[in-house]
């Protein structure tokens, strides 16, 4: 399987002298052709900045980066043509219209699939008639997502791809990132929001002061995540009766109701459970996000012991 | 809605081939972004040359207006450039070539290549074009170009008004002069357009193009018009842009050669040394 996307030790600084802040600090990734690969991370973590990196708008201080198989600096722009790109920030301004801008950046890339403007503008209803300047933050959105998929690029970077837009044009979105999979394309998704990327990404990074903290599939994201399981019994419960059940923690039991998180298959729970007269039973998946929330909650949770130790002093 | 996705991309379509560019196309979408604007600026520079030239029978052709300059003070007068104001080529040097025009097109100029390179990537609207299939190099010589030719439109409008203006109040003057001296401004223009555009590209910053590029300007008008009543001014005289524009009386004997090269190795030199920093810079685009 080919290597779309490659950094090793990529490091980036901005400012100079004692104002110097480093964004990307030793960052590492490998994006296999034809995955839909997640990139998380809060905002300041370096999302931006790497996908800059990828696109040529920054050169990076130390590191490799290989992007379809040619480094950014080399590749120009027949190496960008290849690439459709969604700003996380999409700035559009000006008295021309919506229609007069595709058509200019379809124009850049030689006019490639120009005709197509019209149809995805339909598809995304976008009136491609209004003035730039008096489109709101969601056309400006659908503005931004047409000209990434126009030209049917080989390599889709979108940043934040669904803020501002609708569940309707979400769904729609999603829809345009399957078909161009399905066909092929590679895709990278930066997003600091876990839920926007989990529903299409196959693998996801994690990435948190420049660095990938964690490198995993979804489903095993997923795993790690676990699930909230509350069962309720027709009659009082005791407590130990859950005890040592294999991915079961979190274990409360309050009368005839067991609350737990549960890691892994549900077969041992049920088996002990099915002892009891089960009334009602909900699992509900944990949000990646809490997961998320696990990494950043280390260096807090590190500190705690000392701030426990100095009140019972 | 998703009834039909697999009739998105109809497979009769034929795959892009390698980019080939089209026509410049980021120096159409400036003009189309900027035309509005432009077409005011030449209202405006038509209306205020032609307003001034009118005034020649009432104002430059008449021995009142001669006296009352002989009885200025002569430090006054050369400061001014009204030593010749009684002849149809002093009278339209003083007012047009040498005052209203020139700083009417560099504010315009140096205000337009602050904006062009930097002024769009502080405001983020550079990100697509960056991004996209278009080289450093290119975007910054086809917003270069779109300089180059809006200022040349508008000089050209300065002189064909005054052309027109002055044979309609009866000003004898040499239409080669005239055609002269507005390349001369043209140049001018264009270099000072040109640094302040320079200084953006180079470093992204707006606001720093624009204080180089009004600094040399007022700083090049000043040692033109002051130079000469300083003892031994003249070789400071011959480092500002004003004077390599004026400094061959063009109205009277058109540009001077030596004068026209070295605005144009400002023009040419600042972009062309941009241009090397910006392919190298980091974009904020």
């Amino acid at each position: 399987m080919s290597v779309v996307i490659r950094t090793e030790g990529l490091v980036k600084d901005y400012g100079h002298g004692t104002a110097r802040v480093r964004a990307l600090d030793g960052l590492d990734l490998e994006v296999a052709a034809g995955e839909v690969f997640g990139f998380l991370g809060p905002n300041g973590a370096g999302k931006s900045t790497t996908i800059r990196v990828l696109l040529d708008l920054l050169r990076p201080n130390a590191g490799r980066v290989e992007v379809l198989g040619t480094p950014p600096r080399v590749g120009g722009p027949a190496q960008r043509a290849r690439i459709g790109y969604l700003p996380g920030e999409l700035s559009l301004a000006g008295r021309a219209t919506a229609g007069e801008l595709l058509h200019h950046l379809a124009a850049l890339r030689g006019g490639a699939r120009a005709d197509r403007i019209a149809s995805l503008a339909e598809r995304l209803s976008l009136d491609l008639s209004r003035r730039i300047r008096a489109l709101s933050r969601g056309n400006k959105q659908k503005v931004g997502i047409i000209q990434a998929f126009l030209h049917g690029p080989e390599l889709l970077i979108l940043d934040e791809p669904t803020s501002g837009l609708d569940p309707l044009l979400q769904h729609e979105f999603l829809a345009m990132v399957r078909e161009a999979t399905a066909e092929g394309a590679t895709v990278f998704l930066s997003s600091h929001v876990l839920s926007e990327v989990e529903v299409i990404a196959g693998r996801v990074a994690i990435v948190r002061a420049g660095r990938i903290v964690d490198l995993d599939d979804v489903a095993t994201l997923r795993h790690h995540a676990g699930q909230r399981v509350e069962l309720h019994f027709a009659e009082p419960v005791a407590a130990d009766v859950f005890a040592g059940i294999p991915g079961l923690s979190d274990i409360e039991v309050e009368d005839r109701r067991l609350r737990c998180l549960l890691r892994g298959e549900p077969d041992a729970l049920l088996t002990v459970a099915a002892r009891f007269h089960v009334t009602r039973w909900s699992a509900e998946d944990r949000e990646l996000e809490d997961l998320f929330l696990d990494h950043y909650r280390m260096p807090v949770e590190e500190q705690e012991p000392e701030e426990v130790g100095a009140d019972v002093r | 809605m998703s009834a039909e996705p697999t009739t998105r991309r109809p497979t009769d379509t034929p795959l892009p081939g390698p980019p080939r560019p089209g026509a410049a196309p980021v120096l159409r979408w400036t003009v189309r972004t900027h035309l509005r604007t432009w077409l005011g600026w030449g209202v405006v520079l038509a209306a205020v040359s032609a307003l001034y030239i009118s005034f020649w029978p009432a104002m430059g052709d008449n021995q009142e207006m001669q006296a009352l300059v002989d009885g200025m003070p002569e430090a006054l007068v050369t400061a001014m450039g009204y030593d010749a104001i009684g002849s149809p080529a002093g009278y339209l040097e003083s007012t047009v070539y040498a005052l209203l025009a020139p700083i009417l097109l560099v504010v315009f100029a140096v205000g337009l290549g602050a904006q062009l390179i930097a002024g769009d990537e502080e405001a983020g609207l550079l990100e697509l074009e960056s991004a996209g299939a278009v080289s450093r190099w290119r975007l910054l010589a086809e917003s270069a170009l779109a300089l180059v030719l809006v200022t040349a439109a508008l000089a050209a409008v300065v002189g064909l008004v005054s052309i027109a203006v002055a044979n309609l109040v009866g000003m004898d003057l040499r239409t080669g002069a005239v055609a002269g001296a507005t390349v001369g401004l043209w140049l001018l223009v264009l270099a000072l357009g040109n640094l302040s555009f320079a200084v953006g590209a180079a470093t992204g910053r707006r606001g720093l193009a624009v204080a180089v590029g009004s600094g040399v300007a007022v700083a090049a008008y000043v040692t033109n018009a002051l130079a000469p009543l300083l003892e031994g001014g003249e070789w400071l005289r011959r480092l500002s842009p004003f004077h390599w524009y004026l400094g061959n009386d063009p109205l009277n004997e058109g540009l001077g050669l030596p004068g026209a090269a070295a605005l144009l190795a400002l023009a040419l030199g600042s972009v062309l040394l941009a241009a090397v920093v910006y392919d190298r810079r980091d974009l904020g685009v």
